[in-house]
């Protein structure tokens, strides 16, 4: 509520001339300077500072799977929605197992994780950085606070299927982390950490490195069949012809 | 060539916008209301022009922030490029939306009385309850002397300044998440935030829109929204305490007023 009845001190002096600068005076200095500032620093900005250059960081570690090795048994999608999200949904895995009932071993089966990119094309899509490099870890995450939903990220992944992801239930971009943000796992996440996928799989399809691996499908799908896959009385050799009783292979990523 | 956000291409007019409602204002010459025939001058040029650019801005920022997705209702825009376009013609709304409201908020601080003119007074129950029991249909309400607005439009003023000011606390927020590095916590705070003002300013908005141009009796003030004229009868009839503090006189009261004088001198 207010008093409707006009302040006598006003009425004499009005307020827009008291003091040696009005209140006009003030706010039209205050207008022109501010644009000046904002349409100088544009200027500034645009046409005198050089292109800014964005050193992005190495993640510190990195997914290498076995695609023919793979079952697909789906745990590894099963793990990956309940460490992060608290429920076993292959919609919500970060990581997916890709499978093509028409087609024969060996290319039946895919399985599509993030490469953690050293340029990624995810964070340079992002229009609010919420898709952005973990400073600590370098893992490249999303920081569900600033994303608004665009899906820029989904589009921008230069692979099929997209490894940002879609969460449908709390809409917004989501992607391997290397299990950093892991809220229903007991170990710890990350680089330095355990990763679910690679800890739940049944026959050892997914292994973690430190090393940038080689930026080919190759260096990321390799051959993870060792002894005890040998043991099992599989083939250890692409082709599916070296016999089980022949020395094991070491990963072909480093 | 890579499609850019408008969010990302041209943030600079979004600190602009500020600036320029400011600066207007204070090269803005204003006209006070005033009796002129049978018409009042109820608004005039930068009052239209600075309630045309916060309401169209509004109605923009309104439709296309419900579909770029309001909190707790699902976005209606699908993924890509109508994301991307629902959130460049939500950047061209925030720019007039923000030249609007601040030349209305520079105006205002150069002269008080056009913010107090908008508060409710003590007035404002009684009044309201006698305006809508005569609009209702109840005999026993009169109309009472409403001054410029209604007191209910006070009242309701009063919910769009407060989500006014939230919104575009956290909408700069928003916007500076483009450019700098702004804490979790503080995002987690500023999105709903921005969306609950959202919320009250859309129940402002209808409200707003209902009583004041959906309703037949608020036509003539409608009318005065772009020509900024309202016609004396109507003046008479609807803002009677406005008129008296115009020191608007019955020409035939006044004679009235002189023949008794007069005849008391007598």
């Amino acid at each position: 509520m207010v008093d409707k009845d006009k302040d006598p001190a006003e009425t004499a002096v009005p307020a827009e001339h008291a003091g040696t600068i009005s209140r006009r005076q003030f706010l039209t200095g205050f207008g022109g300077v501010g644009l000046g500032v904002v349409l100088g620093g544009s200027l500034f900005k645009g046409f005198l500072l050089p292109d800014e250059v964005f050193a992005i960081p190495a993640s510190g570690g990195y997914l290498l799977v076995d695609s023919k090795k793979c079952q697909g048994c789906n745990t590894c999608m099963m793990a990956c929605s309940l460490t992060h999200h608290g429920v076993q949904s292959l919609s919500l895995s970060r990581i997916q197992v890709v499978q093509d009932p028409f087609a024969k071993y060996p290319n039946d089966k895919a399985i599509s994780q993030c490469r953690q990119c050293p340029s990624p094309a995810c964070v340079e899509a992002c229009p609010t950085t919420a898709l952005h490099v973990d400073k600590k870890t370098g893992v490249r995450t999303v920081d569900v606070a600033k994303c608004v939903g665009c899906q820029r990220c989904v589009n921008a992944c230069p692979f099929d299927a997209s490894r940002a992801d879609w969460n449908f239930e709390d809409r917004h971009a989501q992607k391997c982390d290397l299990c950093l943000d892991t809220p229903f796992m007991d170990a710890d996440g990350g680089p330095g950490g355990q990763q679910a996928c690679v800890a739940v799989c049944p026959v050892g399809a997914i292994s973690f490195t430190k090393d940038v691996p080689l930026q080919s499908d190759r260096g990321y799908d390799v051959n993870l069949r060792d002894a005890g896959w040998a043991a099992l009385g599989f083939a250890i050799d692409d082709e599916g012809k070296v016999a089980p009783s022949a020395p094991a292979t070491a990963p072909s990523a480093h | 060539m890579e499609r850019e956000l408008l969010f990302d291409s041209a943030t600079w007019l979004v600190w602009l916008a500020p600036f320029v409602g400011v600066l207007a204002a204070g090269l803005t010459k204003r006209r006070d209301p005033v009796v002129e025939g049978d018409r009042v001058l109820r608004h005039d040029a930068a009052a239209i022009l600075e309630h045309w650019a916060h309401g169209i801005g509004t109605a923009v920022l309104l439709v296309s922030g419900i579909l770029l997705g309001l909190w707790f209702v699902p976005a209606l825009v699908g993924s890509g490029e109508p994301v991307w376009a629902t959130m460049d013609v939500h950047f061209a709304a925030a720019v007039v939306f923000l030249f609007g409201t601040f030349y209305y908020g520079a105006n205002t601080l150069l002269e008080k009385k056009r913010f107090r003119e908008h508060l409710p007074t003590k007035d404002a129950i009684g009044f309201t309850k006698r305006h809508y029991g005569l609009l209702l249909g109840f005999k026993k309400f009169t109309m009472p002397p409403e001054r410029k607005y209604f007191e209910s439009e006070k009242m309701a003023y009063i919910l769009a300044l407060a989500s006014t000011v939230l919104i575009i606390l956290t909408g700069l927020l928003k916007v500076a998440a483009h450019a700098v590095d702004v804490p979790v916590q503080a995002m987690a705070i500023v999105t709903p935030v921005h969306d609950i003002a959202t919320v009250a300013m859309l129940a402002f908005f209808l409200a707003h829109v209902f009583f004041a141009a959906v309703l037949p009796m608020s036509w003539p003030v409608l009318r005065s929204m772009f020509t900024g004229y309202v016609d004396l009868e109507y003046a008479k009839h609807e803002h009677a305490g406005w008129l008296a503090e115009l020191g608007y006189i019955e020409p035939g009261a006044d004679a009235a007023a002189g023949t008794d004088d007069s005849e008391g001198n007598n």
